[in-house]
């Protein structure tokens, strides 16, 4: 194909001249919720979504997506059906009243839980609780707060589901400071600017 | 990087005769409290509709908008341009990671979204239908069509839709660094040779007509527009955009000794409002619709990617894993 770039020109020809086939449906990957530490002690944050084929692949795509440019100590990857959503409360109410108190029987597990203080924020972690289930954690969780938090939406993960950050990976993250060029700090021009206008004004 | 309202095309029918009256109040009551709506909530069909396309093409815009800029990075000046240079084209794909998730949110598949790129349904910016003949193009990419997206991106950083917040928050931040960086590359063609100087003016007078084009042409002040803003999906008219980037880039322009190639161009200092001779309008409807110099070349180069990647997908797929919304 005819191009400025010389790359370009050299790619293949690949048959779709006029009427591009359909993207068949088969490779839609599952998907994967992504939490951030950006600081050592600070809580892990909610980021946004990958898709992988696997929660491994979803830990890679997680760190290329969400932390090549700001810092990040620590991520936390979970399958999205493995999370378990609260009811939104509305304006002046609060969560736990919208939950299920009722405690079943069973194994009692441990459960993250993750919460939203006001619309248009982002979900955080605020501890982990142990529950026969992810409902049950949900109600539990009030005790993770102080009396009057305002809470509007819970999420609850069981523990062993979550891909965590091992001590030896940590290091993933040190180069970045390095990279000053992806900075704008970098990027001084006011003297090389005041210079050429002294010189033409 | 990406234009903004210009891609809104007119609907016949807005569907709110059907909407639930007590479920649209209660939605219009929470934007107007200046609440986030959050992708559980209810919402109007031609909400969820103008969103999925405005995204979707945001996204799209990030994805093409790579393709002019990462043919110059074999070719940049200098071991330390080409660094910053990769660095800006990795952060442009990923933005439409970012994006393409908001979307998915309201309920499109990414799936879906690539198919309709690459089969030439859905839009992109129209200014990446453009050729970058020079390194000076590519400067001028950097720093003046990232300046006019970041008009866009920090208007709608303001909108009513979190997911599309939070991922326009992280691109802000991330834009800064590509602002910086393209103007630093321009003062220093302008600092430098009569040939530096001459190839950045080169530039401007090509791309001056793309950059009026960038903002979109003057809304015609519907009702449909007039529920769009009020919803907070579109946060200002194009004209207001186009003013906005007008009265910030312009003087830094002039500043360098650089022109602008329209004689009309100048500030009326009582309103504050920049006049122009109008763009032709009838080349922007020309070249958004498939025929201009590079549109045949970006999704080509898109369909080869789709194409060589297929093996790697389909090595991947697994049974076991189905796809879901993501959850904010």
């Amino acid at each position: 194909m005819k191009s400025l770039d010389p790359r370009v020109e050299r790619l293949p020809e690949i048959g779709i001249p006029e009427q591009p086939q359909s993207k068949p449906p088969l490779d839609q990957f599952g998907t994967f919720e992504v939490f951030v530490q950006p600081k050592e002690g600070k809580p892990f944050q909610h980021e946004g979504a990958v898709h992988a084929p696997n929660l491994e692949m979803a830990y890679v795509l997680a760190k290329e997506t969400f932390t090549r440019r700001f810092v990040c100590t620590s991520l936390f990857v979970v399958l999205t059906q493995h999370v378990a959503v609260s009811p939104f409360a509305d304006q002046g109410e609060h969560v736990f009243t919208l939950l299920n108190k009722a405690s079943a029987g069973g194994t009692q597990e441990s459960y993250e839980i993750f919460a939203l203080a006001k619309r248009g924020k982002q979900h955080t972690h605020v501890g982990k609780v142990q529950a026969t289930s992810a409902q049950a954690a949900m109600a539990q969780a009030e005790s993770l707060f102080a009396a009057g938090a305002v809470v509007i939406n819970l999420w609850a993960a069981r523990t062993r589901d979550i891909r965590f950050t091992s001590t030896e990976e940590k290091d993933f993250w040190t180069t970045l400071p390095e990279k000053k060029f992806r900075d704008a700090s970098d990027y001084k021009g006011g003297d090389k600017l005041k210079e050429f206008l002294e010189r033409t004004t | 990087m990406y234009g903004g309202g210009n891609t809104f095309e007119g609907i016949k029918n807005d569907g709110l005769a059907e909407e639930d009256p007590g479920k649209l109040a209660a939605f219009e009551a929470r934007i107007a409290r200046g609440e986030k709506i959050e992708p559980s909530d209810w919402m109007p069909q031609l909400y969820r509709k103008q969103l999925i396309r405005m995204i979707e093409q945001h996204a799209h815009s990030e994805i093409i908008g790579a393709l002019p800029e990462g043919t110059w990075i074999t070719r940049a000046p200098g071991f330390k341009r080409k660094l910053a240079l990769m660095a800006k084209v990795q952060d442009e794909v990923g933005h439409a990671q970012l994006l393409y998730s908001a979307a998915e949110t309201l309920g499109k598949t990414r799936e879906e979204m690539i198919h309709d790129l690459i089969t030439g349904k859905s839009k992109y910016s129209n200014i990446f239908n453009y050729p970058a003949f020079t390194w000076a193009d590519a400067c001028f990419i950097s720093w003046l069509v990232d300046a006019g997206a970041i008009v866009n991106q920090l208007a709608n950083a303001k909108g009513s839709y979190g997911p599309y917040c939070r991922a326009l928050e992280r691109i802000c931040a991330e834009e800064s660094f590509h602002l910086k960086y393209g103007h630093h590359c321009v003062i220093f063609l302008a600092a430098g040779t009569a040939q530096q100087r001459a190839m950045f003016q080169e530039a401007i007078n090509r791309w001056w007509a793309p950059m009026m084009h960038f903002f979109g042409p003057s809304d015609k002040i519907s009702a449909h527009t007039q529920t769009l803003m009020k919803w907070k999906v579109k946060m200002s008219t194009n004209d207001d955009t186009r003013n906005q980037f007008l009265d910030m880039y312009v003087p830094k322009i002039w500043e360098l000794g650089f022109t602008v190639p329209d004689p009309a161009l100048k500030k009326n200092t009582d309103t504050g409002k920049w006049s122009y001779t109008e763009p032709d309008w009838e080349e922007f409807k020309r070249v958004i619709n498939g025929d201009g110099p590079c549109n045949k070349e970006r999704l080509e180069v898109r369909r080869v990617a789709e194409e060589r990647g297929r093996w790697v997908r389909e090595a991947l797929r697994s049974e076991k894993m189905a796809y879901v919304e993501p959850l904010a």
